[in-house]
């Protein structure tokens, strides 16, 4: 018992160590695609040291809410964590406290106090791109809806411990068309939601053409910090929801034992850095998509999805 | 073994047309072609006329009384329409163009040997694939004259036409695996489906059969899938148009009445119900449509849309009379429709145009052209005492002695709107002082208006025009035995007496 | 498991998943805007109709089937792309398709209600067969392209997406067909690829004459007969 809320313990801290690691990996790994030296991996680490040293400068005209927004968004991936599988197959402590769509919802919290303090401080860029990070989140939606549903319809529940047992358990059910077509969809999904391309430009400076961005525009010192530190840890767990739900849920820990679970660790980074080698392949062949063309991409996600839902429900 | 040689004398003619050998060779080889296979065809249905079935290759090849009457009636318009086309492409195209000539020529040829293929075959895949080339053979006639309309209509022609075919497969698909899933032993062809249906599962055949219903229908032109009829039959030369809504239609709505036997018993008002809903609507929007005509051959187009209606009403009410009286209409239909576009014909080779409005007094232009479009019209819109009316009829008889009293009102009603249409129209076109009012494209400017002279129209189209008005008037007053038969045993055989 | 349970499961398994990414196949052919996409679309859909007939053939142990996949790997993967390129001509290709009759997201809706609509059609019908595995994912497949194909005819503007669709008809119908027609006579299948492989031609001689007399191959917008 114990021992289920230490694992717990460690499962929050890899995710917060580690987030930052993975974001630098990716970044260095589309530079050196497109012949580049790029950054150390370990820059973001300091990054988010340099910033937390540094003083913070905050608008006169903003309210609790732009104060509160930097721990929210830092905190929601963390209480995510709690509910789903990073090291281990078999459920924590935590782990009935929410299931997949409580997860879901909390990570919308993130992005919604965002989008207020993004309008708080009367910058104009600011709401230019909270409205365009609501139209991109509430056409994704639809498709977080239906995927969860498929999938707990499936596997006959909506807990992610209890579901990730499915896909593996006869080993031809992880090429039932439902599966892939969700994969699909899935993938889709994470991309417009991290705001990589072709949804949006995770390294581009233009103001006029931010989406996810624009969210981080106004902080400086330890807001900025604990902005970019959550942004990672919220990738850092959806991608742990990809691998270790739907795509590959082998290598975790099944024991009780320490070492399992501390041998889990490099695992699941793998499996994250074998992930970001398929979305690097994705963002250097793909151009970014017109703003309106954002609606078809999300429009054939949703197609995608509810062509598993189909598949799934109809060849039961 | 002559169904062998049906087929083998016009894809003969075809390839033979293509050698370029003076002016004359082309026509005549297609002339001579479709002479012999017209020669071939009447012996086959000589030997149907008892109620018996002339088999060539047992499964494959085969014709039984209905398919020995379409097989008669798609040569006999095919000969006729071969006599057109040589005088009326003599007359249209420049004697320079000969490879476009004989490209014409080869493609009619291949057309019609798809067009004898559907009433030959009897294993249900290739009665599709030859029902598909019927399309494919003539996409290019339709646009023969390489006008942006003509462009226009063959591409819709072709996309929804093989829409309706890839429907129609399926549906063939589904009849298989009906018929695999029953166990019997029969062979997957017309008279082996009816065997098997009685064991088939009913949803299966239903399904199948409105798959083949709707991809089919909108091969012959039922309303709604329709719309590329008009622009088809307009577009293209007349002698193609006599093809295509004399016989093509119609070579597809016998594989549509096919099916009826497959439907027995309880099941029956099941088909017969479809069968009216289409016919009827049919029907009547052509009727309706007919009135709107700008163009006188978009008019015995959608002329042709309305008798498909008739025929699949009469094929629906069922019993002996009606579908006796279905027979009856389609053979009068193709020699009455391809009376009206030869007359059509003329009559562009007279007047240089296609529109209604512009032309006036026909029957001082060109006498020859006037009375052949008018006993046409008179024909088509089922005036006594010629062939239409005599089967309309009887159909009409039918319908009242089952007792089904609104579809025989409504039918009714559309003929007689259909009857004043057309005659408003081409009474307008024949009578009254002669000039053709030449009206610009597209502005509706009226342009000059011209008196022309009395035109020379070709020895062929003359011959050919005489050759199909004699059975139009012949049938509607007296019937020779042998046909007489061969209608009775083809009612017979789409069973349910 | 015994040994042929688990070969039998695997295969069902990776039939359905053929089946799902040719459903998508034909939802991408009513969706996707560059037509060289489409046409790779179709290649891609052809191959996964030649996938589903030889793991279906190797079910029922018929070298039919496999004969059947391997014709269709012949005309519809290698012949009727290079005589489409061919016919209507390279630069038609390098377009992109920028209006269509309904805009994208909602052809999308209406294709997937399409999906369903065949799923409601397909199910009495193989409830009625009591029909084994391998009809209960093509049949339904199979049906919702054969539709969706010709929605995509309706919805497409320019010449060769209308015939991709038609093809993409074709490949719906003999879907359903390996799975619930699979011992046809062979003959009819080759006489119907050699169908297809005319249906390719026709359409793409007709369309190099209208971009030759007309100038462009938008054939959505050729209206000149509609009715007043």
């Amino acid at each position: 018992m114990a021992n289920k809320i230490i694992f717990n313990v460690i499962q929050v801290i890899v995710v917060m160590a580690f987030a930052p690691l993975i974001k630098g990996i990716l970044n260095r790994l589309k530079e050196n695609v497109q012949s580049k030296r790029g950054p150390s991996i370990f820059q973001p680490y300091r990054d988010i040291w340099k910033l937390f040293h540094k003083d913070e400068v905050v608008s006169e005209n903003c309210s609790w809410i732009f104060r509160l927004t930097p721990f929210v968004v830092f905190i929601t991936p963390i209480f995510v964590t709690l509910l789903i599988p990073v090291l281990t197959g078999y459920p924590l402590f935590f782990a009935f406290m929410g299931d997949m769509l409580g997860g879901g919802f909390i990570l919308a919290l993130g992005g919604f106090f965002a989008t207020l303090a993004a309008i708080d401080t009367g910058n104009p860029y600011g709401p230019m791109g909270a409205s365009r990070t609501r139209m991109v989140g509430f056409l994704a939606e639809p498709v977080f809806m239906i995927v969860f549903f498929t999938v707990s319809f499936i596997a006959g529940s909506t807990i992610p411990y209890i579901v990730q047992k499915h896909w593996v358990t006869p080993l031809a059910n992880f090429f039932e068309p439902s599966h892939i077509l969700m994969l699909l969809a899935f993938l889709m999904l994470i991309i417009a939601e991290s705001g990589r391309i072709p949804v949006d430009n995770p390294s581009g400076h233009f103001e006029l053409a931010m989406i996810d961005e624009s969210k981080g525009l106004e902080y400086s010192g330890r807001g900025a910090a604990l902005m970019k530190w959550g942004g990672a840890m919220k990738f850092f767990v959806l991608c742990c929801i990809f691998l270790n739900v739907l795509v590959a849920p082998w290598g975790l820990a099944h024991g009780t034992e320490y070492w399992e679970v501390l041998l889990a660790v490099p695992l699941i980074l793998i499996k994250i850095i074998i992930f970001v080698l398929v979305l690097v392949a994705i963002e250097s062949s793909l151009a970014k998509l017109r703003l309106f063309r954002i609606t078809e991409f999300l429009g054939a996600a949703f197609a995608t999805s509810v062509a598993a839902m189909i598949t799934g429900l109809f060849l039961m | 073994m002559e169904l062998l040689c049906i087929l083998i004398i016009s894809a003969l003619a075809a390839a033979l047309s293509l050698i370029p050998m003076g002016k004359r060779f082309a026509p005549v080889v297609t002339l001579l072609g479709t002479m012999a296979v017209f020669l071939l065809s009447l012996r086959t249905a000589l030997a149907t006329v008892t109620g018996g079935e002339v088999v060539a290759v047992k499964d494959w090849l085969s014709c039984d009384s209905f398919s020995a009457l379409i097989l008669l009636l798609v040569s006999f318009v095919g000969l006729a329409a071969a006599i057109f086309s040589w005088g009326y492409i003599d007359a249209t195209v420049e004697a320079t163009e000969d490879r476009k000539i004989r490209r014409y020529y080869s493609r009619f040829n291949l057309f019609l040997f798809s067009m004898l293929a559907v009433a030959i075959f009897s294993h249900l895949a290739m009665v599709w694939i030859a029902v598909e080339l019927t399309t494919l053979l003539s996409v290019f006639l339709v646009s023969f004259e390489s006008t942006p309309e003509a462009l226009e209509a063959a591409w819709k022609y072709v996309m929804l036409t093989c829409m309706g075919a890839a429907l129609a497969l399926f549906g063939i698909l589904l009849l298989y695996w009906g018929m695999s899933l029953a166990a019997t032993q029969a062979a997957f062809t017309w008279t082996g489906l009816i065997a098997a249906s009685p064991k088939m599962s009913p949803a299966i055949l239903y399904t199948a059969f409105l798959f083949i219903l709707i991809g089919f229908g909108t091969k012959v032109g039922l309303v709604p899938m329709h719309t590329w009829l008009p622009d088809a039959h307009s577009q293209a030369p007349s002698p193609i148009c006599a093809l295509l809504s004399g016989i093509e239609t119609t070579t597809v709505l016998y594989c549509i009445m096919r099916l009826l036997p497959m439907f027995q018993g309880s099941a029956a008002s099941y088909a017969g119900r479809w069968f009216i809903i289409f016919g009827l609507i049919s029907a009547g929007v052509a009727a309706f449509l007919l009135i709107q005509a700008k163009d006188y051959k978009r008019l015995f187009a959608f002329s042709t849309v309305e008798h498909m209606g008739i025929i699949l009403v009469a094929a629906g009410l069922g019993g002996y009379a009606a579908l006796f009286g279905a027979m009856l209409q389609i053979v009068s239909h193709a020699v009455t429709k391809s009376l009206c576009f030869f007359s059509a014909g003329v009559t562009l080779l007279a007047t240089g145009t296609r529109d209604i409005a512009a032309i006036r007094g026909l029957i001082r232009i060109s006498p020859l052209a006037a009375i052949f479009l008018m006993v046409g019209g008179l024909g088509i819109a089922g005036a006594p005492p010629l062939a239409v009316f005599l089967s309309e009829f009887s159909i009409l008889k039918a319908g009242i002695m089952n007792g089904q009293y609104l579809v025989i009102g409504l039918l009714a009603l559309f003929l007689v709107v259909a009857f004043f249409g057309i005659m408003y129209q081409i009474n307008r076109m024949v009578f009254g002082s002669p000039e053709i009012i030449l009206m610009d494209e597209r502005t509706l400017l009226f342009g000059r208006s011209i008196i022309p002279k009395r035109n020379i129209l070709p020895l062929t189209c003359i011959i050919a025009l005489i050759i199909t008005i004699i059975p139009v008037i012949l049938f509607g007053i007296y019937l020779p035995e042998q046909l007489y038969q061969l209608f009775h045993h083809a009612a017979a055989s789409l069973g349910r007496m | 498991m015994s040994e042929p349970d688990l070969l039998l499961s695997f295969l069902t398994k990776l039939n359905a998943l053929t089946g799902g990414v040719f459903l998508l196949s034909a939802f991408g052919l009513v969706a996707i805007r560059q037509m060289l996409t489409c046409l790779r679309l179709y290649v891609f859909q052809s191959l996964l109709l030649a996938i589903s007939a030889s793991i279906i053939g190797y079910h029922y142990a018929s070298i039919h089937l496999f004969a059947v996949a391997a014709l269709t790997i012949a005309t519809k993967v290698i012949i009727i792309p290079w005589l489409l390129r061919h016919t209507v001509g390279y630069e038609s290709y390098a377009k992109r398709e920028i209006s269509q009759v309904i805009n994208i997201p909602a052809s999308l809706l209406i294709a997937l209600g399409i999906t369903i609509l065949s799923y409601c059609i397909a199910s009495p019908l193989l409830t009625a067969a009591g029909a084994g595995i391998f009809e209960r994912v093509n049949l339904p497949v199979g049906m919702a392209s054969l539709i969706l194909g010709a929605f995509a005819v309706t919805v497409r503007r320019e010449a060769v997406p209308q015939v991709l669709g038609i093809l993409a008809m074709e490949n719906g119908a003999f879907f359903a067909g390996v799975s619930i027609a699979h011992t046809l006579p062979f003959i009819a299948e080759l006489a119907a690829a050699f169908d297809v492989l005319i249906i390719a031609l026709v359409m793409g001689l007709l369309a190099l004459k209208i971009r030759k007399t007309l100038g462009k191959t938008a054939v959505g917008e050729l209206i000149a007969l509609k009715e007043e």
